[in-house]
């Protein structure tokens, strides 16, 4: 194993895939080259802030090798959300990025890893890297309160490599092909996708996995393979049957980033001979420990090097490791802190965790677990997913919020006698259980829960939900610009979007018809009258627009105001297109 | 002085109003429906929240008299009825 400070005293050399995709086979001796090539061309950012964020990991693997050779800190945006690129262009040198770079950054050094892919440059000097040395700024997701930003220095990253690949080595054997759904913006996907295949040798998939469908081809032939994922889209691969298929070549499932429900576990080991392997860490503490569900509430075994006590002020489970990178120093580099999350200790020192401590309320004088609660919302028929939080109603007031993915049959209750009787009958699922003043007083019904990529609920989307009482009827504006005959508007997609109501519960997407409906109101504002259309013509809907979603919908008028054209596409990715048409309008007298 | 649908209406819209109350019309509420467990389904905290309203609002007392506050807060015609005694400055005995 090579150990990150030490890759450029001896780096993976020879013709082995270190990465492998749709995008093309790269080997050991093709990393070596490409991370010299782009080094050379970084030495200026030496000792600054880049931004690094790639689709394609190999590029990805690229710039941050190359950005730890040149002694620069490679920033890891969780995403390409032009808000959050603006904010963060202020601090940096210059960026990394596969792809157009973003306007965000105009005016900045812009940098794609694989430009000078393939030109010799000669080898860099052999040097080690400096352990103490920060490489790496990573968001936490705000699902505790407001996200914030993480420095992992080069000792963090590798300490907990050699510890992981130290548990299992054995398991998953050498050469074994990395199958990663997660980013590896966030520490899980840093970790498990980039930079433990490269210290083992392993080969890791390239691209951005999509859908669970895109592993699909990388798993055939047998060839040993293990597979980096999270409990929500572990169910979608269990769910479709697209590893069990291919169990006998199933080394290892990781999954990590949410709990993973005891029935998820029994499934995933039916479907791939194995129980998959659960990582509980965060983004401040590194990893903290592993366990295998075999029959359900097992404890936790905590990675070599990890200290988990209850914190005596709050409850909570304190971890002291040499991965843990923000909160107190303890002596022998190691790192204490304090989590959000309660624990309970057994005599032997194993521990169990019992969930978030913000996820424990108080209304009035009684105490609410918010996941009692939403277990016991999932088992009525209409309740296909439950998220609760608490709000405040009234005079400042907590009280209890749902946010509930009916089911086909809620659909159907709602639509025959309306959001309040579904409500009330499940506020009477409840009651039984539920003292009244826990029982929710805010109800909001969605196709689906408002996830981010990680599958993560975060805490500022479930409130939005509530901010205002009536669901929205048209997307949310981020910037408009405004030129003769033309609109161009930058838009966001609500999750609760009237729309999206029912259609289809689990699976939202904005139904057609109501993505002309924008348009027609985007014409509307822009001849300053409604529009009266003659003929609607060539009408297209390409991809499928969902909640969450950076769209740009363009409408423009021409021939005099008698005929029009209109584009909705995404915001990062011009040529990915929801819909399109155009037509005529009626002259008016 | 207004009419004692008037003053019912309004303390429709005050409930609907204090309690932040969602997907529920002023006109909605029947006037001679339970206002608590029941009819409405209010509890404990939203009588607090309410008796502080109508104080703020008409400016009447509610005492600390767990029995005679059932009877006050029964449904919105009896609400109706103490505030406007409370206004006329009469007490009757034995409530509405």
């Amino acid at each position: 194993m090579i150990t990150l400070s030490r890759w450029f005293e001896a780096p993976l050399r020879g013709d082995r895939p270190v990465a492998f995709g749709r995008e093309g086979e790269r080997s050991r001796d093709d990393l070596r080259r490409d991370v010299a090539s782009l080094a050379t061309r970084l030495t200026p950012a030496q000792g600054r802030d880049l931004l690094l964020h790639c689709e394609d990991v190999y590029a990805f693997a690229v710039g941050l090798l190359a950005i730890a050779r040149v002694g620069a800190r490679a920033i890891l945006p969780p995403s390409r959300q032009p808000g959050m690129l603006r904010e963060l262009a202020g601090e940096v040198y210059g960026a990394l990025f596969d792809g157009d770079p973003p306007d965000a950054l105009a005016g900045r050094p812009c940098w794609h890893p694989l430009d000078a892919a393939g030109c010799e440059t000669g080898e860099l000097a052999a040097v080690l890297l400096d352990r103490h040395a920060p490489l790496a700024v990573l968001f936490t997701s705000g699902t505790t309160g407001s996200g914030r930003r993480v420095v992992k220095a080069v000792r963090h990253l590798e300490d907990e490599v050699a510890v992981l690949e130290q548990r299992f080595e054995a398991q998953l054997g050498a050469n074994t092909r990395i199958l990663a759904t997660v980013a590896p913006q966030h520490l899980y996907g840093l970790l498990f996708r980039v930079l433990w295949p490269l210290a083992a040798g392993r080969p890791f998939l390239r691209s951005a996995v999509l859908h669970p469908e895109e592993l699909a081809p990388h798993s055939e032939n047998a060839a040993p393979f293990a597979v980096v994922t999270t409990p929500v889209t572990l169910r979608h691969l269990v769910e479709r049957g697209d590893l069990s298929r291919r169990r006998a070549g199933c080394r290892a499932v990781f999954s990590s980033g949410g709990p993973l429900a005891d029935e998820l576990a029994r499934r995933a080991a039916e479907a791939l001979g194995s129980a998959p392997w659960e990582v509980y860490g965060s983004t401040e503490t590194g990893g903290v420990a592993v366990r295998q569900q075999q029959r359900g509430g097992e404890p936790w075994q905590l990675l070599r090097g990890v200290e988990a006590t209850a914190d005596p002020a709050t409850g909570c489970l304190a971890i002291a490791s040499p991965f843990v990178s923000t909160g107190e120093a303890v002596g022998a580099g190691r790192t204490r802190f304090v989590t959000g999350d309660r624990a309970a200790f057994t005599d032997t020192g194993e521990f169990a965790l019992l969930g978030r401590a913000d996820r424990v309320i108080k209304v009035g004088e009684k105490r609410l677990a918010l996941p009692d609660m939403e277990e016991r919302l999932r088992a009525h028929p209409s309740v296909l997913d439950a998220a609760l939080l608490a709000i405040e109603k009234g005079a400042a007031e907590t009280r209890v919020a749902a946010v509930v993915v009916p089911t086909t049959e809620g659909w159907d209750a709602i639509s025959i006698a309306g959001r309040r009787a579904l409500a009330k009958t499940l506020s009477e699922h409840l009651a039984p259980e539920f003292e009244r003043v826990l029982l929710p007083r805010a109800w909001r019904f969605l196709s689906a829960l408002p996830r981010d990529a990680q599958g993560k609920l975060p805490r500022d989307a479930l409130r939005a939900l509530f901010a205002t009482d009536s669901q929205p009827e048209a997307p949310e504006r981020l910037a408009v610009s405004h030129r003769a005959g033309e609109l161009d508007v930058q838009l966001q997609i609500p999750w609760d979007l009237t729309f999206l109501d029912g259609h289809f519960p689990g699976a939202p997407v904005v139904p057609g018809i109501a993505q002309v409906h924008f348009a027609m109101r985007a014409l509307e504002e822009l001849l300053g009258d409604a529009p009266v259309l003659a003929t609607l013509e060539a009408l297209k809907f390409h991809e499928m627009l969902a909640p969450g979603q950076q769209a740009r919908l363009r409408v423009l008028v021409f021939d005099d105001g008698a005929r029009f054209r209109f584009s909705l596409e995404d915001a990062q990715r011009s040529e990915r297109i929801f819909a399109s048409g155009r037509g005529s309008l009626e002259r008016r007298t | 002085m207004g009419s004692a649908e008037g003053l019912e209406a309004e303390i429709k819209a005050l409930i609907v109003e204090a309690l932040a109350l969602e997907d529920v019309q002023p006109e909605e509420i029947e006037t001679d429906a339970p206002l608590f467990v029941e009819g409405l389904g209010l509890d404990s905290i939203d009588a607090l929240e309410l008796a502080m309203a109508l104080e703020e609002r008409y400016g009447v007392a509610i005492e600390d008299d767990p029995e005679r506050n059932q009877r006050i807060f029964a449904s919105v015609s009896s609400l109706a009825a103490f505030v406007a005694d409370q206004r006329a400055g009469v007490e009757r005995a034995g409530g509405a």
